[in-house]
């Protein structure tokens, strides 16, 4: 696209900010697949820097390299994007913060926080939908013409790499972070491409309603610091009303949520137990809190939970976890952590035969646990 | 690494670090606990760095070792500040159990987003006391490099003990541990 069709392309959607949802949606047209941009232009230098660090990510430690998740959200993305689809690769990575970003060659990142997070396929269209906006709209380059100081400009690149420490990212997505219309746009935008491929445009509210629980929940009130993406957007509560109103002008459509929830399981343990030790406790008992209502009977995250309050040890915390680590036994299929923090509890209160009981049980399930050895000390001093 | 190495030299420079040679023999770490070294290590010294004594062989960023004297009830691991004025703060509590103490390291070590994975924790004795050992593995966020570190602890009168190093797993982890485990059997508390 030149800068021309670039700017006629922005003049169009600066008219659909102020035009009705389905006018908006009529007047909206999906761009053509964009060839690669000469290496002598600034976009065509953005692309090869990204480029670059999407090497780095591939060989990257910190990516989830599971072969069925990987094309599992590489697919929705790809019923997302159209005919975009062949040059928008997604990139699952280990980081137990909400986030996803799209740079401008096409290169995606989710981060397994915002797995962990999202209920439902709708729900993580609605993400991809937005990020795929950003990149058909050519925020970047946008940002980019905009930024005058160079040091500023590799900063905000540092945004695209997995260079740099997750709390500066957090710090630099708040100084350079689109404009508040540009993520307008990529909301509606991302709305009409999720509708477009099937699914109910209200799971998009959804996914802000939920992390405004867990905003809410933190006592300092500083969203940023759990992830980039409430730095850079415009406030939850805003975006959660303006997504409801445009989604409800819009009904229909599916949310797959038994499907996401199947494909996601294997990894929800090792994602759960990531977000335990950022030790952010009030807002991952939100997190939980909510999980707990919505999928009842789920003995993983009443393990979580009971995690959670044990650690943060509050007072009648002990308590509260030790309710849930037993509902979590009850109901079966419960992480064999249950019963080593069982024991600990049971230890602290000098319950001897429980607390030998459930680390007994721990090893019986996890014989080869790291910390065996420990738990093998406990059993021996709490005696026979 | 280049971009480590310059957030390193800022942060060295920032917080005015000086390096000193520790000599061979016993060796004194706060005020009380003694160690006794086989061979020199290099000491960096700033109040930026923490409540630990930091240590390196090879020099930093490549190795780490952290030496604890007597942490506090309520004191935090880490230097205030570390990691930004919004970071989540890691305090030591003397009723904490070993793998509360360690869930302590690792939450320092992952600040940055690193990632960390505890391979064992075992009772033994410490610097004349009941304590525990651990070992893991930490996989770097800011440039990917694969560390493996282990690290020993006991709490005596309330305040914690420890030392922590680490290394990247590749040459220098195996070139030093014996050194570390020596360092570790050899300390002592004074009343």
């Amino acid at each position: 696209m030149k800068r021309r069709q670039l700017l006629a392309a922005g003049g169009a959607c600066g008219a659909c900010l102020m035009s009705p949802w389905l006018g908006a949606q009529s007047e909206w047209q999906t761009p053509g697949r964009f060839p690669r941009p000469p290496l002598d232009t600034d976009e065509g230098g953005l692309w090869a820097l990204m480029d670059r660090e999407e090497t780095r990510l591939r060989r990257s430690p910190f990516v989830i390299r599971d072969p069925a998740l990987q094309a599992y959200v590489q697919a929705v993305a790809c019923k997302v994007a159209g005919p975009h689809c062949p040059d928008i690769r997604v990139h699952l990575v280990n980081t137990p913060l909400f986030n996803a970003s799209m740079a401008p060659n096409g290169m995606m990142q989710v981060w397994s926080g915002l797995l962990l997070r999202i209920e439902n396929e709708a729900q993580l269209a609605a993400i991809l939908g937005h990020e795929i906006g950003h990149y058909l709209q050519r925020h970047t380059v946008e940002r980019l013409r905009d930024t005058k100081s160079r040091t500023a400009f590799g900063q905000f690149l540092g945004l695209f790499g997995l260079v740099g420490a997750v709390g500066q990212l957090a710090m630099l997505a708040g100084m350079f972070s689109y404009s508040r219309e540009q993520e307008s746009e990529a909301d509606r935008i991302g709305l009409t491409l999720m509708r477009q491929a099937g699914y109910d445009a209200r799971e998009a509210a959804r996914v802000w309603d939920n992390l405004l629980l867990e905003i809410k929940a933190r006592k300092s009130g500083e969203a940023q610091n759990s992830s980039p993406m409430f730095a850079t957007h415009p406030s939850a509560e805003d975006r959660q009303k303006i997504l409801l109103q445009l989604a409800e002008a819009n009904p229909g459509g599916e949310a797959r949520e038994a499907h996401w929830q199947k494909t996601i399981k294997p990894f929800r343990h090792e994602w759960m137990l990531d977000e335990i030790k950022r030790r952010q406790f009030d807002e991952t008992l939100a997190l939980l809190n909510r999980m707990i209502a919505r999928f009842a009977g789920e003995a993983e995250f009443l393990f979580a939970r009971g995690e959670v309050l044990r650690l943060r040890d509050g007072e009648a915390d002990a308590d509260a976890a030790l309710k849930d680590y037993l509902a979590a036994a009850a109901v079966g299929g419960e992480p064999a952590e249950t019963h080593r923090s069982l024991g600990m509890i049971y230890r602290a209160r000098n319950q001897r035969t429980e607390a030998r009981t459930s680390f007994e049980r721990y090893l019986s399930i996890a014989p080869r646990a790291p910390d065996a050895a420990f738990i093998k000390n406990y059993i021996a001093e709490l005696g026979s | 690494m280049n971009k480590l190495l310059v957030l390193l030299l800022v942060a060295l420079l920032g917080g005015c670090v000086s390096m000193a040679k520790v000599e061979t023999g016993e060796r004194a770490v706060g005020d009380r606990m003694t160690v006794t070294i086989e061979g020199p290590w290099n000491h960096l010294d700033s109040s930026s760095l923490g409540p630990a004594e930091t240590w390196t062989m090879e020099g930093l960023p490549v190795d780490q070792l952290l030496l604890y004297p007597g942490l506090k009830d309520g004191q935090a691991i880490h230097a205030r500040g570390q990691g930004g004025p919004n970071a989540k703060s890691f305090e030591f509590r003397a009723a904490m159990q070993p793998d509360e103490i360690v869930g302590l390291f690792e939450g320092m070590l992952t600040r940055d987003g690193s990632r960390f994975r505890l391979m064992r924790l075992e009772p033994v004795d410490f610097a004349g006391q009941k304590g525990f050992r651990f070992e893991y593995a930490l996989t770097r966020k800011v440039d990917n490099v694969q560390l493996l570190g282990l690290g020993y602890g006991t709490v005596s009168k309330g305040e914690l003990f420890a030392i922590v190093y680490t290394a990247p797993r590749l040459t220098f982890f195996a070139r030093h541990r014996d050194r570390v485990e020596q360092i570790a059997k050899s300390a002592r508390l004074k009343n």
